[in-house]
């Protein structure tokens, strides 16, 4: 079976010979062409090979379309990006600078037609061609009730939805959720396969569960109007175990991919054979763990989750920190524990 | 006497309502409460409730942190306008997002809570130079040099808190200024803070405050 035949039919729960084994490696592109980030984020052709390269350096199973999260803010008119040579990079402009900026703030007509989206269109449509129909590709969305932190700022966007008017809070976020539905629609155009949802506004560990019933589900629902086809249900690595009932009840979203301090035990209750639910290692410690703290990780998560399948074994954004030497160690292991009888 | 009001109060924290928070406050001073006493004996025991329901509870959450830093200074700020005679201070900080790190929430909360009990802060801002925090802390006769970092790079780069340590100890200052960090990474992996080359850190925003505190009042009695 090829890694996306071995992820659709986990999430449906046929037989598979292992566990899906997804490892989030974006920044390391620029180290394996030898590039600048700045420079290797500039074209999606240069994203495109760096995935394909680190895909067949690792041999995990997922590439990714994303180049980095402020992109999302570029399509927004964002202006300024702060590159790094060790990381992500950050937004540096907001677009929103005061309350006062959000009644003239506009979404593009078609975000397809906009400069940026140039190069992960690029990026898409090499990856499809070339492994579109044997690994998943991933694209990365951030939800409208999140999406105004990357155009304010994170301070004043939780200002702005705890104590400021709730008409200006709303129309704000109507206009990201145009936004979303127009990303997603774009992605799937292109062949992107599976869609991390990233809300960390539908975690109750950003705002109280009433909150989010009340406030974040209703513009859930309006982002994903279209369905839940490919989606991923994911908290920007906040716990999301306590909303995933209600994510599947409201959203039909069937494919999660909760935090490492989530009860995987519970994870894999709540999600009862209904979809797949994901162990996702802590990878930030792997930065200093040795090989053999990695595999023993690795194992452990292995043993929680794959009894039974609709399990996916994932990482989160992968610091280049991590020595090559330990994500070598958590694919072995991955590979190794990962396999069913 | 106080009681009820910490409890009407940290009850309207917790349910996030600020306007329902304020109002407890009001009715306090109306009925004789001295903006001393709304400071010293309502809000700063609120914020130690809040710090030890954080310990006690992991339900609680990033927006009643938020709000329990805001509407404290917010209260403290007015009353200290109406203060007979300006508060003891307890000490000072200097605080700052780590280079090339542009996230500022939490550095916010840190700061509501800290001017609530009485230190004073020295934002230098976000994307802040080693350089430049040592240069404050001397010159403001600092106790802590505060560093929050949302990203991982920014948390070990060798431009953020190494720096600032390898500083300190170039400049001989390790035993009178302490350095003391936070943000994201640190709560994935809780030792991070001594490989940056830090003396302590906190989980939130809400508990660094308590941390630094601390850290303050360990420093002066030393």
């Amino acid at each position: 079976m090829t890694p996306l035949e071995i992820l659709s039919a986990t999430i449906s729960g046929q037989p598979t010979p292992r566990v899906p084994i997804f490892c989030n490696l974006l920044d390391q592109g620029s180290k394996l062409l030898n590039m600048s980030p700045e420079q290797y984020y500039s074209k999606g052709e240069y994203v495109a090979e760096g995935q394909l390269k680190i895909l067949k350096h690792f041999g995990h199973d997922n590439v990714w379309s994303a180049s980095y999260v402020g992109k999302e803010a570029q399509l927004l008119g964002c202006k300024e990006i702060l590159f790094a040579d060790h990381g992500a990079p950050n937004v540096a402009d907001f677009v929103i600078k005061s309350w006062d900026d959000i009644s003239t703030f506009e979404i593009p007509e078609d975000i397809t037609q906009h400069p940026h989206w140039q190069s992960i269109g690029d990026c898409l449509k090499i990856l499809h061609q070339e492994v579109g129909a044997t690994h998943p590709i991933c694209a990365y969305v951030t939800a409208s009730t999140t999406l105004p932190a990357i155009l304010m700022g994170m301070d004043k966007w939780m200002e702005l939805v705890l104590t400021g008017p709730i008409d200006v809070r709303d129309e704000l976020v109507k206009k990201c959720s145009h936004f979303v539905q127009q990303q997603l629609t774009a992605y799937r155009a292109a062949g992107a396969n599976v869609i991390i949802y990233a809300n960390p506004f539908g975690s109750p560990y950003f705002i109280p569960q009433k909150m989010i019933v009340d406030w974040s589900m209703p513009w859930m629902k309006q982002d994903l109007k279209d369905g839940p086809d490919n989606i991923v249900y994911y908290c920007g690595m906040a716990p999301l175990n306590a909303v995933t009932e209600l994510v599947i009840e409201k959203l039909n979203v069937n494919i999660f991919y909760p935090a490492p301090s989530d009860d995987l035990t519970e994870a894999k209750r709540l999600i009862n054979g209904k979809g797949l639910t994901s162990g996702v290692l802590d990878d930030i410690k792997m930065i200093h763990w040795t090989e053999q703290q990695t595999r023993d990780e690795v194992k452990c998560i292995m043993a929680l989750g794959k009894p039974e399948g609709h399990f996916l074994f994932g990482t989160g954004f992968m610091p280049l920190d991590i020595p090559e030497k330990n994500i070598i160690a958590m694919l072995d292991a991955a590979f190794e524990y990962g396999r069913y009888p | 006497m106080f009681e009820t009001y910490i409890k009407d109060y940290n009850e309207a924290v917790f349910e996030i309502d600020k306007e329902l928070a304020l109002e407890v406050v009001e009715t306090a001073l109306q009925q004789g409460v001295t903006p001393e006493q709304v400071v010293f004996d309502i809000i700063i025991p609120s914020i130690e409730q809040m710090m030890a329901e954080i310990v006690i509870n992991a339900d609680t959450n990033l927006a009643q942190h938020f709000m329990t830093a805001q509407i404290a200074a917010e209260i403290t700020e007015n009353m200290l306008a109406k203060f007979k005679t300006p508060p003891e201070v307890i000490g000072r900080v200097i605080i700052g997002t780590s280079y090339g790190d542009l996230h500022s929430l939490g550095k916010r909360i840190v700061i509501g809570c800290l001017k609530s009990m009485m230190v004073e802060v020295v934002d230098l801002g976000v994307n802040v130079k080693a350089e430049d925090f040592v240069e404050a802390a001397v010159a403001q006769d600092a106790q802590v040099i505060a560093i929050s970092s949302m990203m991982v790079h920014t948390a070990t780069g060798e431009n953020g808190s190494l720096k600032v340590r390898a500083l300190l100890k170039e400049q001989n200052l390790e035993n009178q200024i302490k350095l003391v960090v936070g943000g994201a990474p640190y709560r994935f992996d809780h030792e991070l803070y001594s490989k940056v080359g830090a003396d302590n850190w906190a989980a939130d925003g809400v508990t660094a405050a308590k941390v630094i505190r601390q850290v303050i009042l360990d420093r002066k009695s030393s």
